[in-house]
């Protein structure tokens, strides 16, 4: 049995033990003769207890990936569908962070893609965002030159401007860059994740904007 | 939170008494009162037994015992689940592994651990709301009436819905049940001219295969294994596929290649087993009837059969001793199994043959062939090749392919079974005489039949039923003949009235199918119109 495969087989434990703490703190947070001097320290627990999820899943999927064991399925799903679960899972955190989540699209816009993959992403780059987000984050989605593009935007400072740059040469740039260790990480997968997304020649792609419709970052998922 | 989940039922399934109790207060905090907790497999399926359930919210893993797929197929096999009802399936990875089993039956809906409430609950709207859509398909699917539940579908699918696609995909996999497959090809063409989508082009593979048009069906498998070597419900057509082109050492090793991908699943490990031991592959048999018989331990999908393969397997090894233990602890294992004594007793007859026990093994051939008497109109086309195995084995040629005769006169268009009787033969060493025999009596039953049909769209009802009825009595297991039978008298009884002799008639046909097949798709037809013309009366 070889490190990942140690991973692998851990998972259901760790899953059962992060189930246990969210949802212990949830039900802390919510009963009403507990008092918090400090109801912010239990928002972070929750908010690194959903991250530490969130990298366990990609870490796994990555090795899926280089192992070619990765299933991939790609199906027709309604946007406005899928992002009404995505933000239903992402609510309770930030709603203890005091940050809106919502999201915005035309409920007749359907797309193709890997609902579990995209999730992940998703779920990541809201996780991100939670940090740098001053009140809002919102989920965004349309159709440009036949692609499927979801965006998930803040009201933060923007990405850094060695960020944006990644734009081009994703992977090889952000392996080179200097980025922290769990940012990269999600970058890395979100990429990979995209150019597995595939319709006859086009494949799908990852851009970072700063200021589209609210002022902060902008992450863009492209699908074919 | 509100909810309008709080009038509905919930049972949750997990070994870990914490995750219960955390599963409790999430449905709590969701304004869920009726909740029930079960503590394993065994206990979920008693409590499902006694009461109906809305929700059931089910652990994969459920430590030793049965896990959750298993208790998934046993609540769906045994129907303690209701239309209505839905089954999410919790797992702590990602849902893949599953679906890669190749399983019977597919829960309504994952769910990946940790969840919030807010996701249970949209989640859950959403799959009630679903369920509402498709409530009058999924009766007329209940009551395998197939040509209802298209003209459902086809309700639905008019209003052009946002899941459009889902019922699209529903209705091409109705349509091939119902034997529709030009239908079902267009539904799939016309999907992959505007994309490319794994389960149309999948589709379309099975529409090739059920066409019998096998080169095309190869060639659609591989491409698709070829973009996504994960794929492995492409495996087990492509497999049947080689079976069909009598490339049985070729579908050997697609079988074994999909199992070194996932060896989970059940029906896969089976199915290599009976291939590999039918080649002479008897090392890979064993190792497969090993892992089934493991597999199996928990599952309603059980089946004596399993462990049958297993002896046989072990005694093509040379290892007699250890199966004719497990030979005889077949009985032990399925006291109540109705096909208990014939594959207890066929798997007998081989070991004990191979122990040079031939007194024993006589005995225990003569038992088989009392059991498959005793069973009646419900020999399965695979107990008859399981007979004809055993006769092979211990030398009886004759008996063997005077079995292989009736059998395939009575299964003359089942292609699985023809692939494995053509199999069979080569691996007992049969002639090529006697291989050219069962072509023709194969063939000969085709002409007869079409014959048969042609008359009937001639508006010759009496001679069709003339040549159907003689060919039902020589071949009263053949469900073709039979319904085609009960066709050409419904035909006449519609357009010249009905007479009680020969509704009388049309019930025995029936019966025959249904004894053989109950699941036959085209069963539902022939009773709704048998019973319109008896009001008739």
């Amino acid at each position: 049995m070889d490190f990942p495969d140690m991973l692998a087989a851990s998972i259901h434990d760790i899953k059962n033990s992060l189930s246990l703490i969210s949802s212990n703190l949830t039900a802390m947070l919510a009963h009403p003769d507990n008092r918090f001097a400090e109801p912010q320290q239990i928002s972070l627990i929750q908010h690194e207890v959903q991250r530490v999820n969130n990298t366990l899943i990609q870490l796994l999927n990555l090795y899926k990936l280089g192992k070619d064991a990765l299933r991939f399925e790609i199906l027709e799903h309604n946007v406005e569908e899928f992002f009404a679960e995505v933000v239903a899972n992402s609510t309770p955190v930030c709603r203890a962070l005091g940050i809106h989540l919502t999201y915005c699209c035309d409920p007749d816009l359907n797309g193709y893609f890997d609902s579990e993959m995209v999730r992940s992403i998703l779920e990541n780059t809201i996780g991100n965002a939670q940090r740098y987000a001053r009140s809002q984050i919102l989920l965004r989605a349309d159709r440009q030159a036949d692609y499927l593009v979801l965006y998930v935007e803040d009201d933060g400072d923007g990405f850094p401007p060695e960020l944006l740059q990644l734009s081009q040469d994703v992977e090889g740039s952000i392996s080179a860059s200097r980025i922290s260790g769990r940012t990269r990480l999600g970058l890395l997968f979100a990429q990979k994740i995209a150019r597995l997304h595939q319709a006859g020649q086009r494949s799908g792609y990852i851009r970072l904007h700063n200021a589209c419709t609210l002022p902060g970052g902008c992450f863009q998922l492209w699908l074919p | 939170m509100a909810s309008n989940l709080s009038d509905k039922t919930f049972l949750v399934v997990d070994d870990f008494a914490d995750m219960r109790s955390v599963m409790r207060s999430l449905l709590r905090s969701l304004e869920v009162t009726r909740i029930d907790l079960a503590a394993n497999g065994n206990e979920a399926i008693s409590r499902m037994e006694k009461k109906h359930y809305d929700v059931v919210l089910c652990d994969y893993n459920l430590g030793p015992g049965k896990d959750g797929q298993q208790v998934l197929e046993e609540a769906r096999h045994r129907q303690l689940l209701g239309l209505d009802s839905i089954f999410i399936m919790v797992t702590a990875e990602s849902a893949r592994e599953m679906v890669m089993a190749a399983v019977e039956y597919t829960p309504d809906s994952y769910l990946t651990k940790p969840f919030t409430a807010e996701l249970l609950q949209t989640r859950l709207e959403k799959l009630f709301e679903k369920k509402a859509h498709l409530t009058e398909v999924n009766r007329a699917m209940l009551a395998k009436n197939y040509s209802a539940a298209i003209d459902e579908l086809n309700l639905l699918i008019s209003e052009t819905p946002k899941n459009l696609s889902e019922l699209l995909k529903l209705k091409a996999e109705i349509c091939i049940t119902a034997g529709h497959y030009d239908e079902a090809l267009a539904i799939y063409q016309k999907i992959l001219d505007e994309r490319e989508v794994t389960w149309a082009r999948l589709g379309l593979g099975k529409v090739f295969f059920h066409k019998k048009q096998y080169t095309e069906a190869e060639r659609i498998f591989r491409e698709l294994i070829n973009v996504d070597r994960n794929l492995l419900e492409a495996y087990d057509w492509l497999a049947k596929t080689q079976m069909a082109l009598e490339r049985f050492q070729e579908a050997e090793k697609t079988l074994d290649a999909a199992i070194k991908i996932s060896p989970r699943g059940l029906k896969r490990q089976c199915a290599l087993g009976e291939i590999a031991l039918a080649n002479g592959n008897t090392e890979r048999a064993e190792v497969a009837f090993n892992k089934a018989v493991n597999l199996a331990k928990h599952s309603v999908l059980n089946h004596p059969s399993l462990m049958a393969g297993l002896a046989k397997s072990l005694t093509a090894n040379g290892k007699h001793d250890l199966a004719l233990e497990i030979a005889n602890k077949i009985e032990r294992d399925f006291p109540h199994h109705e096909q208990t004594g014939f594959y207890q007793a066929t798997a007998l007859a081989i070991v004990k043959n191979n122990l040079g026990d031939k007194q024993g093994a006589e005995k225990a051939l003569k038992a088989a062939e009392q059991a498959l008497k005793d069973a009646g109109g419900a020999v399965s086309p695979t107990m008859s090749l399981e007979m004809v195995k055993a006769y092979a084995a211990l030398g009886d040629h004759q008996k063997a392919t005077a079995l292989l005769e009736s059998a395939v006169a009575n299964n003359h268009d089942d292609e699985n079974f023809l692939a494995s009787v053509k199999q069979v033969c080569q691996s007992a060493g049969f002639t090529a005489e006697s291989e050219a025999v069962l072509k023709e009596i194969q063939q000969e039953v085709v002409r007869t039949n079409n014959k048969g049909v042609r008359l009937i769209q001639m508006g010759q009802y009496d001679a069709a039923i003339a040549l159907l009825r003689k060919a039902a009595e020589d071949m009263p297991a053949n469900k073709t003949i039979n319904l085609n039978a009960a066709k050409a008298l419904i035909m006449k009884m519609e357009q010249h009235g009905p007479t009680e002799a020969e509704l009388q008639q049309v019930r025995v046909y029936i019966d025959r199918v249904q004894r053989a097949a109950p699941d036959d798709w085209r069963l539902a037809e022939v009773s709704a119109s048998l019973q319109r013309l008896a009001h008739r009366i």
